[in-house]
């Protein structure tokens, strides 16, 4: 892996492992007890530049690229996948809007971005299950007294937490989904509450609800990008949700393999360690090579961005891949464990349901596949 | 504003070294390299001077070619410039050895007003280099501290005596020996780590230390380290009468050549 | 779906009605809190469901092998969690079956056909998969048998009635010497310790079970001295089918929750999955038939009177992995909303099935056996070989 990293980024890397022994481990059991949103330790990791992690120094980000933000990731998930998924979520946000942001609205939002003063969130789920096309129940309508948006988003992450949310709307309920736009919405836009928080079985401590609008009027400056702008801005975050997912996947399934690694070696059963049988070693040797594997297609995706260079085909290519291995990463270093590997007093249950989080989101099941096809058929 | 100065050793990291059970040898093909742990916290005390009254933190450190891996690492926790002496020989030096080279290092790039080491390094545990380098340069010399104040050249210092504490108060420059507990080392932020390469970094050559070839001949000779495992025998005396435990314990203890 | 007899489908209906009434409007509750459900088993007793094994001329249902395997599908459907504490149930039972004599046996089924719940005592910290690693003891007296040890992840411990629990009668001799008792609730010395909180199955009730100088009576010992592991490996093969039908049950029901949420979500026919979203559906439904048919065939097999024993490790393999992957399909094709309702709870359901019962890779050694015996010793007259 040293030949591919630089030294910066392993030195970002050890540093993100080092918070996670730190600060992640002592709390990550109860975080998922208890589910509630760890402000104070947020805090923390913007104060050691994580929130703003890739963003420009002139907005006071560490521009420290995305191969250093899938080491920070991956290492955080070792500890705490649910700590890593607001992260992640945030830099979605981040993402979005240093990206087609103008420059007043990086001005206004990037700096409090970076420092951690702002956490972000990125809307772009609805009920049901999307066949492929984009918003319909959130619709955004021009009006003399600038934009007006009325619907439901679902399953935001960070929602209740953030200060800024990056919207996913339609701008024509006749293009059935066709016709999307983004926006940026301050969490005390009037018409807009936060649901009900959503119970999931793992990423515990990163907040899901819905946002209900409610004729909620924005300024044509909440505006991010052009409106033409609106599906580029959703294939690409979506891109970026996947390298960023591959990192927190990576991380969950390596704690897994090593915890279950070292289970093998001091349970006996028939007078040896369970590690000299090979049915063992195959589970953990199919674990590990997934994860070699995946953690090799994340690195060049990262390093894709970080170039400038087009990377939304290797991110669906990662995230496909991960889709169909992700889950299996635990059910496999669970079984190594048997009984002890369903057993809540140990660790494998949390990353169990935690990995099932993190392979799923932000797309359809079908989404991917279509990315690739596309750059082979076009 | 003190000049202050913290000499380092990289050494390997002792988690990847394996142990192989046929001969006890080492195997550190996987290891990689890390700050020894005490001077991880020298390093970080330094920076929390050099935070509170300004002045500079010099890093120093003598070892194999290999050490120059560790410059973004020890620039990354806070010190403004390092130097560093690489030596393929530095794998035989012993103590006087390390000493005279870090001593000739200092004697060029200093004076200092502190000298900030670990009190022991991670691997070996000579204990020895602060207090030959304080001889060699002529300084008070204070060890195991755990609680360290400077106020311009006066050195308030705590140490740690096993079974107390003891205060003194020295007038600097001098030497001074850390121990785990005098901080918690802070993680570096990815500011820091990204700005380690901006700040300077010297490869002092050991050639133009002005060393004698007797000041680089070891006088303790190290041989090859051999690994410990435990091997548990799993063998419970379980009579009813204790004392016949006892006395199949002895019995067993003598057979193994325990008892002399 | 496979031909069933007319008496076949009045019982699977009635299972289906009662899993519709009584198990699938508090599954979710149950899962939640983590508490056992003995609302269910109140409704449970009065359908006498919990003697379906039991022989008819001992007053109990005396359902045929498929039977059984349509009943335990119904439930496992209805709540893996809850499936899983009439399959311990009957597994339990099984034992008796297998070793126990008229009186033992009129005892035992007598208490279930009056509504009582078995468990079945065998696993130990030490011994998961080496089943013969115990060392829970069962010294002989005059007049009896002392129990001292503990048992660990015991299904129904709690709540249960009777119990077969497995302890060395002879522990120089390793696995041959361990024996099978019948232990009832309340025995002096007999205590329940930790429950245990598991990823999946929450609302089954897994304990510790703690023996200190329990007494039982010689009448108490099935079978013969040192017979325990013959007993618990026979038990165990007649029960894998149990874990078989549960699991295809939950992964019915996985499939069963999707289509539902796709229907409702999208009401609109212009408005339809693609391609990719409908192939996966329809390889849940391929994968899940399959692994149904292999059961039935299994239990065929045995209601034929036909050695199945190879059939049942394949049977439990096939289904449990199947479920496995049929419920991981599940909440990946349903995306946020899976992951935050009933896909996500059958999925760790569906964990469990690998792993109890005799370890899918326990299984496969058995199948493997079956596949490629290992080689017989070589005859003295025969040339060749070093």
């Amino acid at each position: 892996m040293s030949i591919l990293l630089t030294e910066e980024q392993q030195l970002i890397g050890q540093s993100a492992r080092d918070f996670a022994k730190e600060y992640l481990e002592p709390i990550a059991v109860e975080l998922d007890h208890t589910a509630s949103y760890p402000a104070a330790l947020v805090k923390n990791l913007a104060a050691h530049d994580f929130l703003g992690l890739f963003l420009p120094g002139e907005f006071g980000g560490a521009e420290a690229g995305f191969v250093s933000m899938a080491q920070v990731i991956e290492n955080l998930s070792r500890a705490s996948a649910g700590v890593a998924s607001i992260l992640v979520n945030h830099s979605l946000a981040a993402y979005a809007l240093q990206r087609w942001g103008t420059p007043a609205q990086k001005q206004a939002f990037l700096p409090a971005l970076a420092s951690g003063e702002t956490l972000g969130a990125f809307a772009a789920f609805e009920h049901g299950p999307r066949p492929g096309v984009g918003p319909q129940a959130l619709q955004a309508t021009h009006l003399p007294e600038g934009w007006v948006l009325s619907g439901t988003k679902a399953f935001v992450r960070n929602a209740g937490a953030a200060q800024v949310y990056v919207v996913l709307a339609g701008t024509d309920p006749a293009a059935g989904g066709k016709a999307v736009a983004a926006f940026i919405v301050k969490a005390d836009a009037v018409g807009l509450t936060v649901g009900e928080p959503l119970e999931t079985m793992g990423l515990r401590g990163c907040p899901v609800a819905d946002l209900d609008f409610e004729h909620v009027v924005l300024t044509d400056a909440a505006l991010l990008g052009d409106l033409k702008d609106g599906q580029a801005i959703t294939a690409e975050t979506f891109a970026l949700a996947s390298v960023a997912e591959a990192a927190q996947t990576l991380g969950i399934a390596q704690a897994a393999v090593e915890h279950a690694a070292a289970y093998a070696k001091t349970r006996i059963q028939f007078g040896r360690p369970i590690a000299s049988l090979q049915a063992i070693q195959t589970l953990l040797a199919e674990t590990a090579t997934d994860c070699h594997l995946g953690r090799l297609g994340l690195l060049q995706a990262a390093d894709l961005i970080d170039r400038g260079e087009p990377f939304r085909v290797e991110a669906a290519m990662l995230k496909q891949f991960l889709a169909r291995v992700g889950s299996r990463l635990l059910v496999d270093t669970v079984q190594v464990e048997g009984g002890f590997g369903y057993s809540e007093f140990m660790p494998l249950p949390r990353l169990f349901r935690d990995i099932a989080g993190t392979t799923l989101l932000e797309a359809p099941a079908d989404f991917p596949d279509a990315t690739i096809a596309a750059s082979l058929l076009a | 504003m003190p000049k202050l100065l913290v000499c380092y050793k990289w050494v390997l990291d002792e988690q990847d070294i394996k142990i192989r059970p046929d001969d006890l040898s080492l195997d550190a093909s996987r290891a990689k390299g890390k700050l020894s742990d005490f001077d991880r916290n020298a390093i970080e005390e330094a920076s929390l001077i050099m935070e509170a009254q300004g002045g500079t933190v010099d890093a120093l450190t003598y070892g194999l070619p290999t050490v120059k891996a560790s410059v973004k690492d020890v620039l990354s926790r806070g010190p403004s410039r390092l130097l560093w002496i690489g030596d393929p020989a530095a794998d035989q030096a012993d103590a006087y050895v390390i000493a005279n080279v870090l001593a000739a290092a200092i004697r060029k790039a200093g004076p200092y007003d502190l000298i900030l080491c670990g009190e022991g390094s991670s691997d070996l545990f000579y204990q020895q280099i602060p207090a030959r380098l304080a001889a060699l340069l002529e300084l008070p010399c204070v060890s195991f501290v755990q609680k360290l104040t400077l106020e311009g050249p006066v050195l308030t210092a705590t140490r740690s005596l096993g079974d107390g504490t003891e205060e003194v108060r020295v007038t600097g420059p001098a030497v001074v020996s850390v121990l785990g507990e005098i901080n918690k080392p802070r993680i570096p932020s990815l500011k820091q780590v990204l700005g380690a390469s901006k700040k300077p970094s010297e490869e002092l050559p050991l050639a133009g230390l002005g060393l004698t070839e007797a000041e680089l001949e070891p006088k303790a000779l190290r041989r090859a380290p051999r690994g410990f495992l435990m091997n548990r025998k799993n063998i419970i005396y379980k009579d009813a009468d204790p004392a016949a435990n006892v006395g199949k314990l002895v019995a067993s203890l003598e057979a193994e050549g325990l008892r002399g | 779906m496979s031909i069933l007899t007319p008496e076949q489908k009045v019982i699977q209906r009635s299972a289906r009605e009662f899993v519709a009434k009584e198990i699938i409007p508090i599954a979710a509750q149950c899962d939640r809190s983590g508490e056992f459900h003995p609302q269910v088993l109140e409704a449970a007793r009065e359908s006498r469901i919990f003697a379906m094994a039991v022989p008819r001329d001992l007053g109990g249902l005396d359902y045929d092998a498929l039977t059984q395997a349509l009943v335990l599908e119904e439930w496992g459907y209805g709540c893996a969690g809850v499936g899983t504490t009439l399959a311990a149930s009957v597994l339990s039972m099984d034992s008796v079956l297998v070793a126990g004599n008229d009186e033992q046996k009129k005892m035992f089924f007598g208490a279930m056909v009056d509504g009582a719940i078995g468990s079945f005592g065998l696993t130990e910290p030490n011994a998961g998969s080496d089943a013969g690693n115990g060392k829970a003891t069962a010294v002989k007296v005059e007049d009896g048998y002392v129990l001292n040890g503990s048992k660990c992840w015991i299904t129904n411990g709690g709540y249960a009635d009777v119990f077969v629990i497995y302890a060395l009668t002879d522990p120089a001799a390793g696995a041959r010497g361990l024996s099978a008792f019948v232990v009832e609730k309340g025995t002096p010395g007999f205590t329940i310790g930790t429950v245990d909180h598991k990823l999946g199955i929450r609302s089954s009730n897994t304990v510790e079970l703690l023996f200190k100088d329990v007494k039982l009576p010689l009448t108490a010992l099935l079978g013969k001295e040192g017979e325990g592991m013959k007993i618990a490996m026979k038990t165990l093969d007649m029960a894998r089918p149990a874990i078989a039908a549960l699991s295809v049950g939950l992964a019915q029901r996985a499939l069963d929750v999707c289509v539902q949420h796709l229907q409702e979500a999208h009401p609109d026919p212009k408005i339809q999955p693609g391609q990719t979203l409908q192939f996966k559906l329809a390889d849940m439904r391929i994968q899940i038939e399959a692994a149904r048919q292999l059961l039935h065939h299994t239990m065929n097999l045995r209601d034929a009177g036909v050695p199945y024993s190879t059939e049942s490790a394949m049977a439990k393999t096939c289904c449990s992995d199947m479920a496995m992957k049929v419920t991981t399909q599940a909440v990946q094709v349903m995306g946020a909303w899976g992951y935050t309702h009933e896909p996500a709870k059958l999925m760790r359901d569906a964990k469990i099935m690998q792993i109890y019962e005799g370890t899918n890779q326990i299984q496969r050694l058995v199948i493997s056996r079956a596949v490629l015996p290992p080689p017989r010793p070589a005859q003295p007259t025969q040339k060749g070989g070093n």
